[in-house]
């Protein structure tokens, strides 16, 4: 992987930077797990650091100034009720609403040292380092073969040489080797919803991003795929930032080491999971998770 | 009977509790503007069908003399004569009887048919749908509807309007500066070399029909476009890739059978067209064309053309000639415009926009 710019939280965010220094004393405190995950910040990463996030369509705000930092090699949850503006964030991370008509942002948002809404910035090479599995399957109508390669290809980081060994390096890791090995060159949609979901995380990961988002990646898929995929993220938090939309509290639960409640287009609280699940500092997050209200 | 076996087990068991089979409403549970309305639709139904069914048994029934008398002959001779009407004699075939010397036979036909709307295809294809892909990618979001309309107005120029200008102006000037320049092509493809001609041939001919058939083409193209999911091409952009490079990806495999439903569709169109190819075609009876600018002649063309004088046969078989050589049309067309239609089924398109007819 292109050894990224290395730096947890970046230094010009007073407001980032701030709370995250809140977090860490409050998970030092809190619990071992906290402290862990405190550890495995340490070493080097590409954090996400969002400032004064803005979203508009049209008339409507939908994300009204939301601060929030992504820590380098840990699993945040970005949680909250339908509508209360995850995805919307999510999706500014990687410019996926540019050229919307009527959308319009605001703030910041940094990978790295990198801001990613300058006017100069690469977009394909932002988009690159920020892979993204979205709700539902959405593997490309090429084969499978194809579908891992294609994107690895155009971004020079595979040859045709090389190209089928990776692959099925990128299959093993997401354990589809044994289910697609025969049939590289059919065209993906005759496997299950759980298979073409892990098949798009191959195709993510084979352009080897810094950053992973994650859409609700499971809300279409049976419990098996789910604690796959679960497991997958566990494991990959090693090598990169991961930042998951789920409204599954459980799931937030047993993947994310931090969560960030999200409630109309605002951030309510973020904090390290065991801390966020067992004493919430904010009212409204104990609703939400007692169940009170969402 | 098969409907009902295909229901779900909770409407078969529903069923089952019926007394024997399913009630169905009777008529008085309707009201009078009920029955009226199911009157309506019924008919509405059963008209576009019917129309069908009858004219097409009546060309075959009326075509049958002529292809009897002509047997194999049909398809594979050039001549195509409707003999001297005025002699005494008769020339007698297969046990039928035509004025003296007629030959029906109708390869020059079903060749230049079949040719032009090649030649046509193969035009209009690629213009349209790069003409709608630069649409959805390249044209601002405010200005695509301005463009858009102006490909459906194409469809609106009369037949004769292309016919008169492509006669007058187009043929020959290609004939002039074009053509010339495309025998140089002759060396690899031997149908390409000269003579050009005045203009009047398949060449020009494919071009105006082109023409025609590209808001067909296009207009479905822009539909199945439409149908590709926004979620595929997030994927790909989402992945860092170009919307070009997305194009080629996601958008141009999702409808690449639905492109060729299309072109079946306009094709279909082509065949068909008549008064435009009259006026262009150059009308060359009796011959085969010698190479891609040659004059020649059309199912339907020939048809308009030739009705007055196959009119004045006292035995009848010049008309039966001309529904022999419609039958064919007739054929080729509803094949291909079936193919299209399900194909496109199979690429589940909602509405499409049906072929135009003249």
């Amino acid at each position: 992987m292109i050894a990224g710019v290395n730096r947890f939280l970046v230094p010009r965010f007073p407001a980032v930077n701030e709370r995250a220094r809140t977090v860490e004393a409050v998970a030092a405190g809190v619990s071992a797990a906290g402290a862990s995950a405190l550890a495995r910040t340490a070493r080097a990463g590409t954090g996400v650091a969002v400032d004064g996030l803005r979203v508009r369509f049209g008339a409507r705000e939908v994300v009204h100034g939301v601060t929030v930092g992504f820590h380098a090699h840990r699993v945040t949850a970005l949680i909250g009720p339908t509508g209360c503006g995850k995805t919307t964030v999510l999706r500014a991370l990687n410019r996926l609403h540019d050229g919307r008509p009527g959308v319009h942002i605001s703030g910041s948002v940094r990978i790295g040292d990198e801001e990613v809404y300058d006017p100069r910035a690469d977009v394909r090479d932002l988009r690159r380092r920020i892979g993204m599995l979205f709700q539902r399957p959405n593997p490309f109508p090429l084969s499978i073969r194809e579908n891992i390669a294609l994107a690895a290809r155009i971004h020079g980081l595979w040859s045709r040489q090389d190209a089928a060994e990776r692959t099925e390096a990128i299959l093993r890791e997401v354990g589809l080797w044994e289910a697609v090995r025969d049939r590289l060159g059919q065209a993906p949609f005759l496997l299950s919803g759980g298979q073409q979901q892990l098949l798009c995380l191959a195709r993510a990961l084979a352009v080897e991003p810094d950053v992973l988002l994650l859409d609700e990646p499971t809300s279409s898929l049976d419990p098996g795929t789910t604690a796959r995929i679960e497991e997958l993220i566990s494991a990959l938090r090693d090598k990169m930032t991961i930042i998951i939309v789920t409204h599954n509290l459980q799931q937030a639960r047993r993947v994310a080491d931090e969560v960030c409640l999200l409630l109309d287009g605002e951030v309510v609280e973020q904090a390290p999971a065991d801390r966020f699940f067992q004493a919430p500092a904010d009212e409204r997050s104990r609703a939400y998770v007692d169940g009170r209200v969402g | 009977m098969r409907a009902r076996q295909r229901g779900s087990a909770a409407v078969r068991a529903a069923a089952a509790g019926w007394p024997g089979r399913r009630r169905r409403l009777a008529d008085a549970d309707l009201s009078r503007a009920d029955r009226i309305l199911r009157t309506v639709l019924l008919v509405g139904t059963a008209v576009p069908a019917l129309v069908l069914l009858f004219i097409t048994a009546e060309m075959v029934l009326s075509a049958l003399p002529a292809l009897i008398y002509a047997g194999g002959d049909f398809f594979t001779h050039q001549l195509f004569t409707f003999g001297n009407l005025y002699a005494t004699g008769q020339s007698v075939a297969h046990g039928v009887r035509a004025p003296l010397g007629a030959s029906y036979g109708a390869a020059p036909f079903i060749i230049g048919t079949i040719a032009s709307s090649a030649v046509a295809l193969v035009i209009a294809v690629p213009v349209s749908v790069g003409a709608v892909l630069a649409l959805v990618e390249l044209v601002p979001r405010p200005v695509q509807p301005a463009l858009s309309v102006f490909l459906e107005l194409l469809a609106g120029i009369p037949s004769v309007a292309y016919g008169f200008w492509g006669v007058l102006y187009f043929g020959p000037a290609m004939a002039q500066h074009l053509y010339p320049v495309l025998t140089r092509l002759g060396v690899v493809l031997p149908f390409m070399r000269g003579p050009v001609g005045a203009g009047e041939g398949l060449l020009t001919t494919g071009f105006i029909l082109a023409v025609m058939i590209i808001p067909i083409i296009a207009s479905t193209t822009r539909e199945l476009v439409r149908t590709v999911p926004a979620l595929a091409r997030e994927g790909a952009l989402a992945l860092g890739m170009t919307r070009y490079e997305t194009l080629r990806a996601v958008t141009l495999p999702y409808i690449r059978s639905g492109i060729l439903a299309a072109s079946i569709l306009g094709w279909a169109r082509a065949i068909g067209e008549t008064m435009a190819v009259l006026m262009i075609s150059g009308d060359l009876l009796n011959t085969l064309p010698a190479n891609i600018y040659s004059p020649f002649s059309s199912i339907a063309a020939t048809i308009v053309d030739l009705l007055d004088s196959a009119l004045t046969d006292p035995t009848g078989m010049a008309v039966h000639a001309l529904a022999a050589i419609g039958v064919v049309l007739l054929v080729i067309s509803l094949a291909s415009n079936l193919v299209g239609r399900l194909l496109i089924r199979r690429v589940a398109l909602g509405a499409l926009p049906v072929g135009r007819g003249i």
